[in-house]
């Protein structure tokens, strides 16, 4: 750069303002230096304008480096959002496959539609469901023989009531007697109101 | 002691391909009522009706399961109890005629031994839409030994027959316990004193 020969035309000078550098202001500085050694300096008028030049220059200095600096973290700032980006898009796809291996499902606990209960939650559900129902048909058949009159008057003895609905899982822990009764006990409120006799 | 409203107790399990009818052909024959919509059942459900045969109240419990294969494991534990079982397939859907075999092994595996079979050949109102011969499940029922009709829930055709037919079956196979007909306790064993000494001692 302190190669740079009188009157040979300076690269920085024919330069795209918002492309140059530190290093192009002071190539720049250095020809401008030069011309002005060349002009008659005893004057005073060109000693001070020499000096504002100089501040000139020193100011096209910082705002070169500012905004080449300003440049530069703006660069940086954008590549790392890319990378951020890049990352969030692999993951996100990667859930949205919700699937890690064969016969694997992955819950999206957000999801308000997501699987909840087992299968066996829903067949006690289920049972439960229609042993109230036979229940309701029942006490709907009784109160009807009272209204007909068939039935004269209520004994303490009600209709007796074969309760074993899921009449298909006798073998299940259900409906061993001992968990019966407990089970009855925590049953729900609505059985409680009927006085039906477990045979 | 309290009147009872019934004399026997048979329960019946419907079984079939989802979509062919069960629901529908359950709510004709207990509701005398037909509904388009078309609500997939949710696990398992069952209604009552009761009926007079011989001179005897008989007091259906009828379960109508999911067809859907997701429920599974939930309906093939209703099997066990029921007297009667009905097979029902849809007359313009081919797959669900195909997949007989399939219930049919189902029953084999896990209903009782003796349980009454018959298969239904629903929506027989779709003549425009048919695709299973009537022969064609006139034939698959005889191979298997069971009863067969072709039915429409919706035009209400052999619904009710179909029922009593099978509720007959059943009580031709119950033996009569009669030692004093005014006085049968039926209430002390659900009314299924005579299967359960039957089918489940």
């Amino acid at each position: 750069m302190g190669d740079l020969h009188d009157g040979s035309p300076v690269p920085a000078f024919e330069k795209d303002p918002l492309d140059l550098g530190v290093e192009d202001v002071y190539d720049i500085s250095y020809v401008i230096g030069k011309d002005l050694l060349k002009i008659n300096s005893d004057g005073q008028e060109v000693s001070a304008l020499q000096f504002k030049i100089v501040r000139v220059l020193e100011m096209f200095e910082i705002m070169v480096s500012k905004y080449n600096l300003s440049l530069e973290e703006l660069r940086m700032e954008r590549d790392n959002l890319k990378v951020d980006l890049d990352r969030v898009v692999a993951g996100s796809h990667d859930n949205s496959n919700n699937i890690i291996g064969p016969d694997k499902l992955v819950i999206d606990m957000k999801d308000p539609n997501r699987p909840r209960f087992t299968m066996q939650e829903l067949k006690e559900v289920l049972q439960e469901r229609n042993q109230l129902k036979t229940q309701l048909l029942l006490a709907q058949e009784e109160l009807q023989l009272y209204k007909s009159g068939v039935l004269p008057h209520l004994e303490p003895k009600m209709v007796e009531v074969d309760l074993e609905t899921p009449f298909s899982l006798r073998t299940s822990p259900l409906s061993c007697p001992e968990e019966n009764k407990e089970q009855k006990e925590e049953k729900t409120t609505i059985q409680k109101l009927f006085s039906f006799r477990r045979k | 002691m309290a009147k009872k409203t019934y004399d026997l107790l048979f329960k019946l399990l419907l079984i079939g391909d989802s979509g062919v009818g069960k629901t529908c052909v359950l709510f004709r024959f207990s509701d005398d009522a037909f509904n388009t919509t078309f609500i997939s059942t949710i696990g398992i459900d069952f209604k009552i009706k009761t009926v007079e045969l011989q001179g005897k109240k008989i007091k259906l419990q009828i379960w109508d399961t999911a067809g859907q294969e997701r429920f599974h494991t939930i309906t093939t534990s209703y099997y066990r109890g029921a007297m009667g079982i009905m097979l029902v397939y849809d007359i313009s859907n081919a797959k669900s005629f195909e997949n007989i075999s399939k219930w049919l092994r189902n029953i084999d595996e896990h209903a009782n031994e003796d349980v009454e079979r018959m298969l239904l050949g629903n929506k027989c109102d779709m003549e425009d839409k048919r695709i299973v011969p009537k022969a064609k499940g006139e034939q698959i029922a005889r191979e298997h030994g069971i009863r067969f009709f072709e039915t429409s829930a919706k035009a209400n055709i052999n619904i009710e027959k179909a029922f009593l037919t099978l509720a007959e079956d059943i009580l031709r196979k119950t033996p009569v316990k009669e030692p004093n007909s005014e006085n049968v306790d039926i209430s002390s064993g659900g009314g299924v004193t005579g299967w359960k000494t039957k089918c489940c001692s």
